[in-house]
């Protein structure tokens, strides 16, 4: 292509730096909310002053930034789910299915405990790390599934994932509706609250004990993606499945340690948004709604080129951009799911972007 | 039992239509994951148009072009853009769903318009997905244009030595493929069941691409494939007529799921696929860069 005098040319990358991901990232986030600014026009709001009074309200209100840091903790761990088996190249978008198992299991160990009916007498102490437990197992067996049938039939692990979703959707809806098991009391098909002995603490809003857990598992799955031999593995079996293998690495083992990881990740999510965030304590009616925000996960792992750490800032975002998007959506009188616009427009954006982690333009002057 | 059968052919319909518009893109070598996106653009727009002009043509014509625009996104993102396809998939299905629901839901609820004819209760969509089937499977395996989109799927670089347009071929396979994903998400929402609700497809899309690989890309096997998850799924809404007291009717609900992941896993054993050959195009899901 030539403009101007000037050449236009595409030249294939072998590599990106660290400092060029950051670039492009930041710039196709930008670019995202650029095109969203097109919905706040069609609805009549100056996109300046939506996006601000987004902002504002993520980060800087006493309501709505604990919120934002309760829905980054969810999104992050999401985020875990989908990076560890996408570093070896497969796929997880099961986060909700077993986000809503890990829920399940969680209230289930409290159930055991007796939490639905009485339980003013638990000792959070005991009850409350076995529910994190609970919820990472009920989350890990639910990855196992896909990683086995990936492991030995080589099924594909998207259809899978995406199946286990909706039979998670499905089994949670049996657990606390029309006298289920896990109903609550007041029957409106939504889960039974748990007391307040075995409530997770709570500081200024926050669920301090799920934040400080997915912290420590950023920093935790850097060190495996960086200085262990699995981590090693995983890597190497994501760039070349067929080279790995003449390495000694089995595909089979790959697929079940990332797809068990993983889910136990997305089920630690569901324990913590059900189980820990104030005002719920209990899976709520539209359960689903949470389910699908986990879908943050897949852009933020995208985004952060599965770097646990670099998943942080953005899972932050992310989570302000939601909690956000529904105060404004209120606020201004936009229709239902500006938040909902932001997820798919910034996940199209993003994989447009894509390109240029594989390609660099080129100005070449005429000569 | 006709009305339960007549039910599930209906669903069948939508079910064959998006599965054969996969169909035709995966064997020009294009896989498509975001089906579900796809049709959620076809039923929202399609729904909307319907609903704001009053009529249903003009609804269906909307629904089959905004899927043809999602092909060509896609298509421009795989093929020109060499991106990866299933990572664009993924963006086009979650593109859809959020858009979509951002866009219906000023419209949620039930269209409110006559209801298409019936042929007691037959839907006139599943003659349609019938003449498709059989009109898709004569073009791929006895017309020249059939060999050209089946020959780029298999191996690009002889194809184009051949005198084959790979590009060109590719991109009218994707933008077709679009467009039968928008055509099933219209019939849907105009016609199987015509409420606007929050992600109304419900997996539906998952499942049609599902259908994709147990159908060998074999046409008249994927409508087979169908008509048994139109059934599947008739049960799974109404177990009490067939088989009553066994689980809670949240928990039918997760029967076709289970069902699709079992057949997925037979399909995808050593012993199925030594035995009925592995009909998968070649050069699915890579790019085609010519040096």
């Amino acid at each position: 292509m030539k403009l101007a005098g000037y050449t236009l040319k595409l030249e294939k990358k072998a590599s990106f730096t660290g400092l060029e991901a950051i670039v492009i990232s930041v710039v196709a986030i930008l670019v995202a909310l650029f095109l969203v600014g097109f919905i706040f026009l069609q609805a009549g709001v100056d996109p300046a002053k939506g996006y601000q009074a987004m902002f504002t309200y993520a980060f800087a209100n006493p309501f709505g930034a604990p919120l934002t840091i309760n829905r980054a903790v969810f999104i992050l761990l999401s985020t875990f789910a989908f990076i560890v088996p996408i570093r070896a190249g497969l796929w997880n978008i099961g986060m909700s299915g077993q986000l809503y198992f890990g829920a399940l299991t969680a209230f289930g160990v409290a159930y055991v405990f007796g939490a639905r009916t009485s339980g003013a007498n638990l000792s959070g102490a005991i009850v409350i790390p076995l529910m994190i437990v609970g919820g990472a197992i009920g989350g890990g067996l639910a990855g196992a599934i896909p990683g086995v049938l990936k492991g030995k039939f080589n099924t594909n692990e998207i259809v899978v994932t995406m199946m286990l979703n909706f039979i998670g959707y499905w089994v949670v809806a049996h657990m606390i509706k029309e006298g289920g098991p896990f109903m609550g009391s007041g029957g409106e098909g939504e889960g039974f609250k748990l007391p307040a002995s075995i409530q997770a603490p709570i500081v200024s809003g926050v669920s301090v004990l799920t934040l400080v857990i997915a912290l420590l598992l950023a920093v935790l799955l850097y060190v495996l993606f960086t200085r262990t031999r699995l981590g090693y593995q995983i890597r190497a079996f994501g760039l070349s499945p067929a080279a790995a293998r003449y390495a000694g690495i089995s595909p089979f083992q790959i697929a079940l340690i990332t797809f068990v990881i993983g889910g136990a990740l997305a089920g630690l999510a569901g324990y913590h948004y059900f189980g820990t965030t104030p005002n719920l304590n209990q899976i709520p009616k539209n359960y689903g709604d949470f389910g699908d925000m986990a879908f943050y996960g897949i852009i933020c792992g995208l985004i952060s080129q599965g770097n646990p750490l670099a998943a942080i800032p953005l899972a932050l975002l992310f989570g302000g951009l939601t909690s956000g998007g529904r105060y404004v959506q209120g606020k201004l009188h936009l229709s239902y799911g500006i938040d909902y616009a932001l997820l798919g427009v910034l996940m199209i954006t993003l994989v447009a972007f894509q390109f240029f982690f594989r390609y660099r333009v080129v100005f070449k002057k005429e000569s | 039992m006709w009305e339960f059968w007549v039910r599930s052919l209906n669903a069948s319909t939508i079910f064959a239509l998006a599965a054969l518009g996969e169909v035709v893109g995966q064997r020009a070598g294009v896989m498509n994951v975001g089906v579900e996106g796809a049709m959620l653009f076809g039923a929202t727009i399609g729904f909307i148009v319907a609903k704001t002009t009053g009529s249903l043509l003009l609804g269906f014509f909307a629904g089959i072009a905004i899927g043809a625009v999602v092909g060509l996104l896609h298509a421009f993102f795989t093929i020109t853009l060499h991106g990866d396809q299933v990572v664009n998939g993924m963006g086009i299905w979650i593109l859809g769903f959020g858009l979509t629901t951002y866009i219906g839901s000023p419209y949620a609820g039930p269209l409110g318009m006559s209801r298409i004819p019936t042929i007691s209760g037959l839907s006139p969509f599943f003659i349609v997905a019938l003449i498709f089937t059989v009109a898709i499977w004569f073009v791929f395996f006895k017309t020249n244009w059939g060999l050209k989109i089946r020959s780029v799927g298999e191996n690009p670089t002889v194809a184009e030595v051949s005198g084959v347009n790979v590009v060109r071929t590719r991109y009218w396979s994707v933008i077709f493929s679009g467009a039968m994903m928008g055509f099933a998400g219209a019939v849907y929402a105009l016609d199987y069941n015509p409420v606007w609700s929050y992600n109304m497809l419900m997996g539906w899309g998952f499942i049609a691409l599902a259908l994709v690989f147990f159908s060998m890309w074999n046409p008249y096997i994927l409508l087979s494939g169908a008509i048994l998850f139109g059934a599947l799924w008739q049960v799974s809404l109404n177990p009490e007529s067939l088989l009553p007291h066994i689980f809670s009717r949240y928990i039918w609900r997760t029967f076709p799921f289970v069902i699709t992941i079992i057949i997925l896993v037979i399909m995808s054993t050593h012993w199925f696929s030594s035995r009925w050959g592995a009909a998968k195009p070649e050069a699915l899901g890579q790019p085609y860069e010519k040096d």
